[in-house]
């Protein structure tokens, strides 16, 4: 089993390594977010100068997200192209196929949200060594859930023209909610309780607070209580829809390249 | 590496029962039965969207019967699946191997996809591009190698495993004669070692090398049996006429107690001695006749004996549907 997620991570790294271009423009987004919005946006919110520091690790799990589940969208290319074919008809178990490319995608996910982080002192953001330790376990974490996300809804579609389209359409959603770029704890009710079921949100809280555990942040602030969720609770969460998700992308692997069962028929994505 | 086939294997090399696969309403695989025996080299001929893709995805454990059973080489291709799949190896009609890695790469990961170690894996690869003349290419990109030595390289990724039977679903499609003519000697020297074949084609004179052919169309098993039985079949020889009133001809030879048939803008007719009944209706015939072609029955005139219909006829909307791409 070991053996087989190796052998499926090392397929992902090795093609990624060839797209490593995208690491560098994956870097512009994040940037764009942190000084331009951040500056526009932070001189008309009541956090002021502290906004950059707040929407810090909202734009790192952005870039995290984005970064997962594009890498996933090499399942989709793969069938659309035949060669997922030939990873199918190998002995690998099918959860090795699924944690492989989950492993992959967060890896390559969680290479995007370090780049990032030589960033922190330039938004404001003072790291110490503890909250440094936190904060890439939150990421890590995070980039497993995100890329969990992208194995699992990737592994359903077989064409490279639709999947972005519905993946954006589901993530920006999800990204807006997650209370990344403003306190949740001000947002209107309706917000607070769709942020309960999205997953983002539980991981940009559990990056924030622990960005925020740095002595001399902006943690004083009466606004922004360090965490909205409780981390522990955030974590439980995470690790359980990593676990979903899985699950649901072992499902449909199982089913090769059979669609009959699939829904197909009522849903076109297949095709 | 030990050699999983022998022909002493007590188990049919494909077993084939009652096979039926749906799509919805529509019924791709109509009762499927075939026994494919160790060791031989057996091709499935027929339309496109006659089943042979959907035949193949199901044993090859990519989707799953809606009735009836499939085992390779014993092992079932719903319950014993992972047994299946270190027994085959498949050659798709569509690339499956990375384009963007080296051939080395490709076949490197597969062996690691099969349980190989790091260190067995790379001498797996390395014995396999030598053995298929890639040794030169193997290390730039796949998509940077030309059509034959592609086709090549999925060989050898099919042959990772060493396994028991290969599958090849028109693996020459779309390449020219002498690449043909080196995939199957690289071919024929895999069954030379007593393992089966079981493959597709759209070329009929690769279809002759088999030792079995079954005739699928829409869903079901025509005919199967040697090239040789089955060209017995026709009978005789087959005369080709092209008239200037064709339908006239055909009503003139009817009534004669012939039974022509007319697949397109000729007519052909099936007789036991061509050679002999030529000159009777060329010298009695009423209308003009412009060409004559006599000669030994093909397999496609087999095809169109049974069916009515060609082989290489493309039917775009085959009423049985679950073509390629399904």
């Amino acid at each position: 089993m070991i053996r087989a997620i190796y052998a499926v991570v090392v397929l992902d790294l090795k093609r990624a390594w060839l797209d490593r271009i995208r690491l560098a423009v994956g870097l512009l987004q994040p940037l764009l977010y942190l000084f331009v919005l951040g500056s526009g946006l932070g001189s008309s919110s009541n956090l002021a100068g502290n906004y950059r520091p707040y929407i810090f690790p909202g734009v790192l799990g952005l870039s995290l997200l984005f970064a997962a589940v594009f890498s996933a969208i090499t399942i989709v290319f793969d069938r659309q192209v035949g060669f997922f074919k030939a990873v199918l008809v190998a002995p690998l178990p099918r959860p090795a196929i699924a944690f492989g490319k989950i492993a992959a995608g967060a890896i390559q996910s969680f290479t995007q949200g370090l780049i990032i982080l030589p960033f922190a002192p330039l938004a404001g953001v003072p790291l110490s060594l503890h909250a440094f330790v936190g904060l890439v376990g939150a990421m890590l974490l995070a980039a497993m859930t995100f890329s969990a996300m992208g194995v699992a809804v990737a592994a359903r579609f077989t064409s490279t023209t639709v999947f972005p389209v519905v993946s954006n359409a589901v993530l920006l959603p999800m990204f807006f909610l997650s209370g990344a770029l403003y306190p949740l704890r001000t947002t209107p009710h309706w917000m607070q309780i769709a942020a309960h079921f999205d997953p983002v949100a539980y991981a940009v809280d559990l990056m924030r607070g622990e960005v925020l555990s740095t002595p001399g942040s902006m943690v004083t602030s009466a606004h922004v209580p360090q965490f909205f969720f409780p981390p522990l609770l955030s974590i439980a969460v995470l690790v359980g829809v990593i676990a979903v998700l899985a699950g649901s992308a072992v499902k449909t692997f199982n089913r090769g390249e059979d669609d009959s069962s699939l829904g197909a028929a009522r849903f076109n994505w297949r095709r | 590496m030990s050699s999983p086939a022998s022909n002493a294997a007590p188990f049919p090399a494909v077993a084939v029962r009652g096979l039926v696969k749906r799509y919805g309403t529509v019924e791709a695989l109509q009762g499927i039965d075939l026994t494919v025996n160790p060791g031989e080299m057996f091709a499935l001929l027929g339309p496109n969207g006659a089943g042979k893709t959907t035949l193949f995805s199901i044993l090859a454990t990519l989707r799953t019967p809606t009735e009836g059973s499939a085992a390779v080489l014993g092992h079932d291709v719903v319950s014993a699946r992972d047994a299946v799949r270190k027994a085959m190896g498949i050659v798709f009609q569509e690339p499956a191997i990375e384009q963007r890695l080296t051939g080395r790469d490709n076949l490197h990961l597969m062996g690691l996809f099969f349980g190989l170690s790091r260190a067995a894996a790379h001498q797996r690869a390395a014995e396999l591009l030598e053995r298929l003349g890639l040794s030169d290419c193997a290390d730039r990109p796949a998509k940077t190698l030309s059509g034959g030595q592609r086709r090549k390289l999925e060989l050898a990724r099919a042959l990772v495993t060493d396994p028991g039977i290969l599958f090849l679903d028109e693996a020459t499609l779309g390449l020219d004669v002498d690449a043909r003519r080196m995939f199957w000697g690289q071919v024929c020297g895999f069954t030379s070692t007593g393992r089966t074949v079981f493959f597709t084609t759209h070329y009929m004179e690769e279809a002759e090398v088999a030792d079995r052919i079954a005739l699928i169309d829409a869903g079901q098993i025509v005919a199967l049996d040697t090239p040789r039985a089955l060209k017995a079949r026709v009978g005789g020889g087959v005369t080709r006429l092209q008239t200037e009133d064709d339908s006239r001809a055909r009503v003139w030879l009817t009534e004669r107690g012939f039974t022509p048939e007319a697949p397109g803008k000729e007519l052909m007719l099936v007789h036991a001695d061509p050679a002999g009944l030529l000159p009777e209706i060329l010298r009695n015939l009423p209308v003009k006749v412009q060409r004559v072609e006599v000669h030994e029955p093909s397999l496609e005139d087999v095809f169109l004996k049974l069916t009515g219909r060609g082989l290489a006829a493309e039917i775009g909307a085959a009423p049985a549907g679950g073509g390629r791409g399904r």
